[in-house]
């Protein structure tokens, strides 16, 4: 029912999980390039500093002989050369130029590549030098006159730029992940919790049954469900209601009918055993047996309205019993009506523990001698037994008369159903009771053929009580 | 046999009364339970049948009131309401039988002459049945006037299943009460004795039965 239910309609829980999840997966890549671009552009403007130091050293040392015209020099040692262009990681290059562009000191590559830079202003240009890519910084220095700028330029190669900005991948990345991550975990999480109250609802709802229609639990349950599941509640009130006012019905009826039904069965036995006419024998015997039967009938309605009423709500306490004690109590009932049917009724009891309602499983086992009595026919041997085997305690009435068709057995089970060559009087709801008194007790319940091949036994097996 | 018959169901109460009165009985009726404890002491019954519902005080208040006023008079309960918890009321009250509507009426008649049966034979060491009769002090038994040769543990037996005349009494009963057997004695040792008994008391209009599995019944050669 559940998978059919899935397949078409939407899910909550789908639909919550996609709010949730589609924007995170969409702004954690935006906050992770946020991150990226903030936590590089320090790294590089320090990367940048650094060239302006090694230009600004540089432009120290550039010597301007004010003669005319002006003579730009750079007395420049090899030693000052060497420790300007050391670096742990990168190679460093520099170049300067007189204001002519002519090239002072350094690499004329690297001259040629920078850019006009205005007196006292600077560049930075990435370029490839020698098929390598660099980073560079020009500077215009003021050398001379007010027109005269030299170029110095600073220039080296990529890998302490590379490797912040690596950096600052990784750290973007990690972040992302360390937010990302555990947000979908607690979406999901959250989501899951948010909807495990209406899961139990359903579960709860799932378990009840006809005879057990038993409020949904709302404790626990989110404003948002706890209103529909008090509208299921009040259905489940109103049908509880309308069910026991059934059985009600039903008992009071079986009630109401008890005490006519005396006096037909009374004076139906009386009048039969007096002097009559033989005219109205026949019709006194077809009033006594329909007296006897409406009796039975009345009871039994009344056994199945209490087996059910006891289903929703048990009257009376569990007690400790023995199916044997319990057969040989009912031995005394059912003996007469067994003889006079000319069936032998006999008894193999061993001792078979359980917990039950006494009257109830006498009213079982009574309508098990009953069916026995009414269908297995004269003559026929009836044996009532009780067993332990194998954690059950077992209770079974056999007989040797014509049985029941394989193929009708389970039918019998439903109530006024009748097998085909049913004979006697009965009302067909025998067995729908000892089904119902079973079914109370937690008892499983089975039709088959007799040991031998023939007839039919009824095996009733309990949960078997432990002793104390 | 002098019953009387508390029912405010007046057909019924009809019905019983003349079904009584068709077997020679003496059959009174009240519709109420009140005036049943003076009634009591008034006539001088053999037993009560008394329906639980009634106007006014109900049945089990009027088994109260008279076993309150020192009677052991035999009470039967009829009940319509619910069997289950009426039986466990009504015997707890002191009742000493029950029967559930709608009854038959060889049923009732029956369980009435039980309870008288068992209680004049808690005053009188006189036990009979048809005409089987046994006399507990002398432990002899007569059908009419003749003796019947019993052996010392037939009397036993036989005392014992006059005693719960209409009862399956359980094989294991019998083991306890013979003098020198126990659980272990075998089935077929007692079963042997019963059909020596049988042969003993049935011309005496009596039946002694088995019941397969579990015991044996004694009962008037008539019943079925």
């Amino acid at each position: 029912m559940t998978d059919s239910a899935d397949a078409g309609a939407s899910s909550l829980r789908r639909v919550l999980l996609v709010w949730l999840l589609v924007p995170l997966v969409a702004l954690v890549p935006l906050t992770a390039l946020l991150v990226y671009t903030l936590a590089l552009r320090p790294a590089l403007d320090a990367l940048d500093r650094a060239l302006t130091d090694t230009a600004v050293a540089l432009a120290q040392i550039v010597e301007v002989d004010q003669g005319d015209p002006v003579r730009v020099s750079l007395p420049l040692s090899e030693q000052t050369a060497k420790a300007l262009r050391a670096d742990l990681i990168d190679e460093t290059v520099f170049a300067v130029g007189d204001p002519q562009r002519h090239l002072l000191a350094g690499h004329s590559e690297l001259l040629a590549l920078a850019p006009v830079v205005p007196a006292g202003q600077w560049r930075f240009f990435d370029a490839a030098l020698e098929g390598r890519p660099v980073h560079a910084a020009a500077h215009g220095h003021p050398c001379g006159g007010s027109e005269q700028v030299c170029t110095i330029v600073v220039a080296e190669t990529l890998g302490k730029q590379d490797a912040a900005k690596r950096a600052a991948l990784l750290g973007a990345l990690v972040g992302a992940a360390a937010i990302a991550l555990p947000l979908v975990g607690l979406a999901t999480l959250a989501v899951g919790r948010a909807l495990r109250p209406l899961r139990r609802a359903a579960a709860d709802v799932e378990s009840l049954t006809p005879q057990r229609l038993e409020p949904v639990d709302a404790h626990g349950v989110p404003r948002e469900i706890a209103g529909f599941v008090h509208a299921l509640n009040g259905l489940l009130a109103r049908l509880r209601l309308a069910a026991s006012a059934q059985r009600a019905f039903v008992s009071d009826a079986a009630h109401q009918l008890r005490t006519p039904l005396a006096v037909m069965r009374v004076e139906a036995a009386e009048a039969l055993a007096a002097q009559h006419s033989p005219d109205v024998h026949a019709s006194l015997e077809r009033l006594h047996a329909a007296a006897e039967r409406g009796s039975r009938l009345a009871q039994q309605l009344l056994t199945l309205a209490r087996a059910e009423g006891m289903t929703v709500a048990p009257t009376l306490a569990l007690q400790s019993l023995d199916l044997k004690s319990l057969a040989a109590a009912v031995a005394d009932r059912w003996l007469k009506p067994s003889l006079e049917a000319g069936q032998d009724l006999g008894f193999d009891l061993e001792p078979a523990p359980v917990k039950g309602y006494a009257p109830l499983l006498e009213e079982l086992l009574g309508n098990l001698i009953h069916n026995a009595i009414e269908h297995a026919g004269h003559g026929a041997r009836v044996t009532v037994r009780t067993r332990s085997s194998a954690g059950c305690a077992l209770l079974s009435v056999e007989d040797d008369g014509p049985g029941v068709a394989q193929e009708e057995i389970e039918q019998l089970w439903q109530r006024f159903r009748r097998g085909r060559d049913a004979r006697g009087s009965g009302s067909g709801l025998g067995l729908a009771i000892v089904a119902d008194i079973a079914r109370l007790h937690g008892a499983s319940t089975t039709l088959a053929p007799g040991e031998s091949g023939r007839g039919l036994r009824v095996l009733v097996s309990f949960p078997l009580a432990l002793p104390g | 046999m002098h019953i009387l018959l508390v029912e405010d169901d007046e057909p019924l109460a009809l019905s019983l009364a003349t079904a009584m009165r068709a077997r020679g009985w003496r059959a009174d009726v009240s519709g109420r339970g009140e005036p049943v404890p003076s009634s009591l002491l008034k006539d001088d019954y053999d037993a009560l049948v008394l329906d639980i519902g009634l106007p006014g005080i109900d049945g089990l208040e009027t088994l109260k009131r008279i076993r309150a006023q020192g009677s052991f008079l035999p009470v039967l309960m009829l009940t319509a309401r619910d069997a289950i918890d009426d039986r466990v009321a009504g015997l707890e009250g002191g009742a000493d039988d029950y029967l559930v509507k709608p009854f038959a009426i060889s049923e009732l008649l029956a369980r009435i002459r039980a309870l008288v049966r068992r209680h004049e034979f808690r005053r009188s060491e006189l036990l009979a049945l048809a005409a089987l009769r046994f006399d507990a002090t002398a432990r002899r038994a007569y059908i009419g006037e003749r003796p019947v040769a019993l052996s010392a543990r037939e009397c036993i037996v036989l005392q014992y299943l006059l005693l719960k005349t209409g009862q399956i009494v359980p094989r294991e009963q019998f083991a306890a009460l013979i003098p020198g057997w126990d659980a272990g004695t075998s089935d077929n040792a007692l079963e042997l004795l019963m059909s020596r008994l049988r042969a003993k008391i049935e011309p005496g209009g009596v039946r002694l039965r088995t019941v397969r599995g579990l015991g044996y019944l004694l009962e008037p050669a008539t019943a079925v």
